[in-house]
């Protein structure tokens, strides 16, 4: 699996003209093609789990969520259209979608509000053993964070890895609505001038 | 509604944040207005990125022999039968009447509140933490609690393990000293054991026998925490299949 993840680092856009492999498989696997669904699970697996452990924590459910996507991917892959975006992003966006449409659904308001203390800070997984080894890529990202004012990154960790709702992030953060998804869109935008994004 | 407007609900939709209603007024926007698409789509790009600072994970073998199993027989839709999946309103996939959840949430958020005050101070906490393993983590966060407790055994072959645990978080992290190295088809899995059950509570590996493990699940006063050396990936059964290396009662 090592070898597919050094793989998945040069999938990565990082010069805007590596080819892009998700996409390429995802087309494949649109139609039909088993040996290809293997090989964009093995590309993508481990981030997928990744994010998905981040937003949910518990393992067995990460476990299911993760059976999900992939199961999502490979029936619905035909939607995918590589000339509206990369394979990678739309493989990530249904596994953000999943885990926290899970968080909300299946844990309990007491699970949630422990793991909440946990995870609003912004944690990783569940194993030490896992120490987060992040790539190139994640440096950057985290270091993009860390140039955005306080309110906008608060804004992105507390949605994307915390699973809460723009009118629950204005009750933990003490913000009128109209403000938080003012600073979603800034910080996204800052994100994106930081990193230089493609879509 | 003008560009602008519809690029801050973009932006709440890429990070999966609209209420119900907003997920509907993003989705009739973009239907009137394809020429905004671009704007959804960078937005999706950017929030893709922040998948990147969560470390990767290897899932376990087991997942993708599963999925291997089932895509055989799983239908695939083609691309007439809907916009693409990221477009798709959150109302479709979300299963649960979200008021019901919503009126029981409250309850979380108003003591969430006091856990994330310090929160809003901002870069100095979150920044470092972003990268800190739950367990770590977790630890401190027993610590502080004001059940706060610990107890340590020693092994037969002089290493050590201690379990802390708070009642009222539910959590509890094992720290291992000196634990024998395993085979690479090998693993240590935790358990909770409440009673005549052992529920299973994640793996871990340990670094020169050193490990920092979080039990996962809700652990409960009372409940003994174990720890058996099962096969890679973890015990099949869902039950343990040897015996116990550690057992600590936390009652």
């Amino acid at each position: 699996m090592l070898v597919e993840m050094v793989i998945d680092g040069m999938d990565m856009p990082e010069d805007g003209t590596a080819g892009d492999l998700a996409a390429d498989l995802l087309v494949r696997v649109a139609g039909g093609d088993q040996g290809a669904f293997a090989e964009l699970y093995d590309l993508l697996s481990s981030r997928v789990f990744g994010l998905i452990l981040r937003v949910l924590v518990n393992r067995s459910q990460s476990e299911e969520v993760l059976q999900e996507v992939f199961l999502e991917i490979w029936q619905s892959a035909a939607r995918f259209a590589p000339n509206r975006g990369q394979g990678r992003t739309w493989v990530l966006t249904i596994a953000h979608r999943r885990a926290v449409d899970r968080v909300r659904a299946s844990q309990s308001s007491t699970d949630r509000d422990v793991r909440a203390g946990i995870r609003d800070i912004g944690v990783a997984h569940d194993s030490v053993a896992e120490q987060a080894e992040l790539s190139i890529e994640g440096e950057r990202v985290v270091a993009a964070l860390g140039t955005l004012p306080d309110p906008q990154r608060e804004a992105l960790v507390l949605s994307y890895y915390g699973g809460y709702s723009q009118s629950e992030i204005a009750v933990l953060v003490g913000a009128p609505l109209g403000t938080v998804k003012t600073r979603m869109r800034d910080g996204l935008s800052r994100m994106r001038n930081e990193m230089g994004v493609n879509a | 509604m003008n560009e602008n407007e519809f690029a801050v609900l973009a932006a709440g939709h890429a990070l999966r944040a609209l209420s119900d209603a907003d997920e509907r007024r993003y989705a009739d926007a973009l239907l009137a207005h394809p020429e905004w698409a671009a704007i959804a789509e960078e937005d999706a790009a950017t929030a893709a990125l922040l998948a990147d600072a969560a470390a990767p994970v290897e899932p376990p073998s087991t997942v993708r022999d599963s999925l291997l199993a089932q895509i055989g027989q799983a239908p695939q839709s083609d691309a007439a039968t809907g916009p693409s999946t990221e477009r798709e309103p959150a109302t479709r996939a979300r299963p649960e009447p979200r008021q019901r959840r919503w009126s029981r949430g409250l309850f979380a958020l108003a003591a969430s509140v006091v856990l994330i005050a310090g929160l809003g101070i901002g870069a100095a906490v979150l920044i470092p933490q972003l990268t800190q393993p739950a367990s770590v983590v977790a630890l401190e966060k027993i610590e502080a609690a004001s059940d706060a407790q610990q107890a340590r055994v020693e092994l037969d072959s002089g290493a050590q393990a201690t379990a802390h645990w708070s009642g009222s978080l539910g959590s509890a992290v094992l720290v291992t000293e000196g634990l024998a190295a395993l085979d690479d088809d090998e693993t240590y899995q935790l358990w909770l054991v409440r009673g005549e059950e052992a529920l299973p509570a994640g793996l871990f590996e340990t670094d020169a026998g050193a490990a920092t493990a979080l039990v996962d699940g809700t652990m409960r006063e009372g409940d003994v925490i174990a720890v058996t050396v099962e096969q890679s990936g973890g015990s099949p059964t869902g039950l343990p299949t040897t015996e116990p290396i550690i057992a600590i009662p936390t009652a």
